[in-house]
């Protein structure tokens, strides 16, 4: 993603929170507009905003939640992006 | 389910083009927004969920609006916990009043019996009655000790409770069925909580124990003296003494006596106790809880002369028999005293131990036995961390002055 602009990132990030991984669907994250309550609120979770917890959690899911990237849902770059797009929205 | 016309288009879009392989990969996670929204509120946000509003904020952490844990030194020195202050785990969402309806008509339907039957909440209280005092133990508390920071809520002491139930004993309705069916090998309960559009092999909470469970555990209605709120489980919930919280099946719809384990997700890969970077099947499930204690006060500090170090120690399935304390990180180790009503083998007992201290700074540590084991020095390294009952990282820091 080092050719990418931070605002890139930011924007990729939203559309596959929203679409390709459908995160939405299961968590509240204001910033995306998503109002899901199978999982937790990214908004207000403690771990939300540590992007590395994030892009594990992305990568190996836990529960119910799939594992986006083990499961080659997301590509790995997209697994970074989303993560790196939670972590720097989640309660803004 | 309430219905709910606002759907964000873009979301729409994804949900009605999941032929995607994203989509298709990720259906354990689709759901129309109408129940997604179910519950939830954003009122508050720092705070309580509506959902659990009842709670006592200040004695809970917030991990997220799924998990809070009890505060250590908020569980309360009357060996139980008072409801307010007990901790929440969900795998699914809360169910709300509406989705539950009346309490008394709820339904349990029993499997693997040779006479299947369909009971109501009001057919259970008149079947037979128990109540019973256990510890509540999330299968991952203590996980925010461990040194490679599994996945997971970060809980340290406080996903654990002592709660007392009242239900209808499982061997009860075993035998107006009729008895189990021969074979059955486990106990499954299945809880009424996933919703409909989800995969259940993905998202259904059933849990298997083994079949010899079944002896000790309810379906029970009610908890510390009233109903079993919703976000514990309500209107009947699962009751497996001695076994980790997640075998205790909040919402228990369905209830099953087979032959092998459940196939569901949170059976099979969930909760499998593995080594650090190797996960299935193979290894073995959250079950039994181990011998575990811990010292809740003081916590931090206290003033020189007489000490009184307090916490609890419980056993598991098997009584607690001893409690031991050090104040000097293990080096020498003095008896305690349990303190309290003893409320059965799957209760805890509250402990006490008076000492003199001088100022300083002390590691103050409690080693717990039952059934012939103690606790061990040191957590077991596992993946997920779980089990952990190692007395070393639950001892506390205090300084004396």
């Amino acid at each position: 993603t080092s050719s990418q602009s931070w605002g890139d990132v930011m924007k990729q990030g939203m559309e596959i929170f929203n679409e390709k991984a459908g995160c939405g669907a299961c968590h509240v994250l204001k910033h995306a507009g998503s109002e899901g309550n199978i999982g937790p609120n990214l908004d207000t979770s403690k771990d939300s905003k540590d992007v590395a917890y994030v892009k594990d959690m992305v990568q190996n899911g836990l529960g119910v939640m799939p594992a986006f990237g083990e499961d080659g849902i997301l590509t790995p770059e997209e697994v970074d992006i989303v993560s790196k797009y939670v972590a720097n929205v989640a309660g803004k | 389910m309430p219905k709910k016309q606002n759907i964000n288009s873009s979301r729409r879009n994804f949900l009605a083009g999941s032929a995607t392989v994203a989509g298709a990969a990720a259906a354990a996670s689709v759901m129309p927004i109408s129940i997604a929204n179910a519950n939830h509120t954003a009122a508050d946000a720092k705070g309580l969920p509506s959902w659990t509003s009842w709670k006592k904020r200040s004695a809970l952490i917030i991990h997220s609006d799924k998990g809070m844990e009890t505060h250590r030194d908020a569980i309360g020195e009357s060996v139980i916990t008072p409801l307010r202050h007990v901790y929440i785990r969900n795998n699914m969402p809360t169910m709300s009043d509406a989705q539950i309806g009346n309490r008394n008509n709820w339904k349990l339907k029993v499997e693997g019996v040779k006479n299947p039957k369909t009971y109501t909440l009001a057919q259970l209280k008149q079947l037979a009655q128990r109540t019973e005092a256990t510890v509540l133990q999330c299968s991952g508390n203590g996980r925010g000790f461990f040194a490679h920071k599994p996945r997971g809520s970060q809980w340290e002491t406080g996903a654990a409770a002592n709660l007392i139930w009242t239900g209808c004993p499982v061997s009860a309705i075993v035998k107006d069925c009729g008895g189990v069916v021969s074979g059955a090998k486990f106990m499954t309960s299945a809880g009424a909580d996933m919703p409909k559009e989800l995969d259940p092999k993905k998202a259904l909470v059933e849990r298997s124990v083994p079949i010899k469970a079944h002896k000790d555990a309810l379906v029970a209605w009610e908890v510390n003296g009233v109903a079993i709120p919703n976000s514990h489980g309500g209107p009947l919930r699962m009751i497996t003494p001695g076994y980790f919280g997640i075998n205790n099946v909040k919402h228990i719809g369905k209830l099953a006596f087979t032959a092998k384990e459940s196939s569901v997700k949170y059976m099979k890969s969930s909760y499998r106790i593995s080594p650090i970077g190797k996960k299935g099947s193979q290894y073995p499930s959250c079950w039994e809880m181990p011998v575990k204690s811990w010292i809740t006060s003081p916590l931090k500090s206290a003033k020189s002369g007489n000490v009184v170090v307090s916490g609890v120690a419980m056993g598991g399935t098997r009584k607690a028999s001893s409690i031991k304390v050090s104040v000097d990180g293990g080096k020498s180790w003095k008896s305690a005293k349990f303190t309290g009503p003893d409320m059965g083998k799957f209760a805890w007992r509250r402990f006490v131990f008076e000492t003199k201290l001088k100022p300083g700074t002390y590691k103050i540590v409690s080693k717990a036995s039952a059934g012939g084991k103690s606790q061990p020095k040191l957590r077991m390294e596992n993946r997920r961390g779980y089990l952990h009952n190692g007395w070393l990282d639950h001892g506390v820091d205090v300084t004396v002055s």
